[in-house]
């Protein structure tokens, strides 16, 4: 089938950059849930 | 502090906050994608004229319209902050702002993927293709200008202000380059010709999709901007603790 | 709030302030000047083509001496916090915005006025016949870099990196205005020479709609 690879480009392309942006949010989001422990902690002392 | 830490579990999915809740809607949205992306491929029929190609139409489509959804609630984020100073107004700028350029992405990649095959060009300044890149400029910037600018709530005032200006340049923006390009015809990557019934179903369906991408994404975002939030007010705290146990 | 009359007294302020240096006007000048003729040296501009290039040339330039001159605006202000002086007096605060508003539209248009010349006798065009259409087009092109600029250059002076950020902020949204003014003047340097009345009509929506909202919206840039 001509044409298979640039659909399954797109495909991909398409899901890449959601799961990347989705990835980076993540991180993000973990590393502020960490701080956010670590300076609870910190107060309770 | 009571304020701080309740509203730290209820945004941030610490424990207090159902973690399932946001699994099960995680796994929603992918399955919602996999049908989608099923139907795109298999059951939409071949397009006439292009075959296999068009089929990436079904994503490149909807993630301009998911585009238009997103920064349509920055507008009204932006509005809505500047009357009320509520910084979740703010928050959820920022976040549908980010979902919206990750979608314009979309749209900007999944086009020359098509055209190549099709025309044998990457790209052309079609009038489409070169809207879509101006409102990509427009919102990174409004991205960037938020990042240059330190203090939270001028940051939120500022940046709300440029939003305003920069949702109604829009449809300026989409009108002036189309009625360039009727004086200056360029090859254009589009749809074209009328849609089958099925292709319609499948379109819609593959929107759908993608507006559970949409509020997934925004969702997460906006923890994070709450989060920092959180962090912002902790800090606070810890610095007037230290200040006030005389640790100078 | 009392609105037309502090704006034509701080209108004064600002022409007197630049007038009596004229540092601005006077780089920008030879700043547009350098570019136009930098651009000579990319094609021939005694051929044809030059009559396609030149207004979006013109327009362009225009553009970037804009995004440069317009950015003193409000960095001006914050050396000496003349801005909070402006902001406790008792008047409108869009009366601030309009006037510096329509003091950078007359520096650029003083500009322009100066670079007109220069500008057909590089390029060859024949301005005469044309002249009063293409002020109608300089006007409305000048009042919407004076409009966008001026705000942008209210946003960007509270932001890092506001030299760099002005332009960036600028381009994207004076799109629809580079293009109808670019395309209204090259319709006047035509072999038939003509105003079109969609981009006239463009540029005219474009300068009321954003007057508006920065008559709506502008105040929030200058608050404390």
């Amino acid at each position: 089938m001509k044409n298979l690879d640039s659909v399954l480009a797109a495909y991909l392309a398409v899901w890449a950059i959601f799961f990347v942006y989705q990835f980076t949010v993540s991180r993000r989001l973990a590393r502020l849930q960490d701080e956010v422990e670590r300076l609870k902690g910190a107060l309770k002392r | 502090m009571a304020t701080l830490s309740a509203s730290a579990s209820a945004q941030a999915g610490t424990p207090g906050h159902p973690h399932s809740a946001q699994l099960t809607e995680t796994l929603l949205v992918a399955l919602l994608l996999a049908v989608a992306g099923y139907c795109a491929l298999f059951v939409a029929p071949t397009e006439a004229t292009m075959g296999l190609i068009q089929r990436i139409f079904y994503f490149h489509v909807p993630s301009w319209w998911s585009a238009f959804v997103a920064f349509a609630i920055v507008l009204v984020s932006n509005l809505a902050y500047l009357r009320s100073r509520n910084p979740k107004w703010d928050w959820l700028g920022v976040s549908a702002a980010e979902v919206g350029v990750a979608f314009v992405t979309v749209g900007l990649v999944t086009g020359p993927i098509w055209a190549h095959p099709v025309w044998g060009i990457w790209w052309t300044w079609d009038a489409r293709l070169t809207s879509a890149f101006v409102l990509w400029v427009l919102y990174v910037s409004y991205l960037l200008l938020r990042n240059l600018i330190e203090e939270p709530e001028r940051r939120a005032v500022i940046s709300a202000v440029f939003g305003i200006f920069a949702a109604v340049d829009i449809p300026l923006v989409y009108f002036s380059i189309w009625f360039f390009r009727t004086q200056h015809p360029q090859p254009v990557i589009g749809d074209g010709g009328s849609l089958d019934p099925t292709m319609g179903k499948v379109l819609l369906l593959c929107w759908a999709a993608m507006l559970g991408i949409l509020v997934l994404l925004v969702r997460q975002r906006y923890r994070v901007e709450a989060l920092r939030w959180d962090v912002d007010r902790l800090r606070l705290d810890a610095a007037r603790n230290g200040n006030e146990s005389g640790a100078r | 709030m009392a609105f037309a009359r502090p704006t034509a007294i701080l209108l004064g302020k600002e022409l007197q302030t630049e007038f009596r240096t004229r540092e601005l006007l006077t780089t920008t000048v030879v700043f547009v000047l350098m570019v136009l003729v930098l651009f000579s040296f990319t094609f021939d501009p005694t051929s044809v083509e030059s009559r396609r290039f030149a207004p979006g040339l013109l327009w362009l330039t225009l553009l970037f001496a804009g995004s440069l001159m317009l950015h003193p605006s409000f960095t001006r202000e914050q050396t000496n916090d003349t801005l909070a002086a402006l902001r406790l007096a008792p008047i409108d605060p869009t009366a601030i915005l309009a006037a510096k508003i329509l003091a950078n539209g007359c520096f650029l248009l003083v500009a322009e006025a100066l670079l007109l010349p220069i500008f057909a006798a590089l390029y060859n065009l024949h301005v005469g016949r044309v002249l009063g259409r293409f002020c109608v087009v300089l006007i409305l092109g000048t009042l919407a870099l004076a409009t966008i600029g001026t705000v942008f250059s209210a946003i960007s002076s509270q932001a890092r990196m506001r030299e760099l950020l002005l332009p960036l902020l600028l381009l994207p949204v004076l799109t629809p205005a580079l293009i109808a003014s670019t395309e209204a003047t090259a319709g006047l340097f035509d072999d038939t020479p003509y105003l079109s009345p969609q981009w006239v009509g463009l540029l005219v929506a474009f300068d009321a709609i954003f007057l508006t909202v920065t008559w709506l919206f502008g105040e929030y840039l200058l608050e404390e």
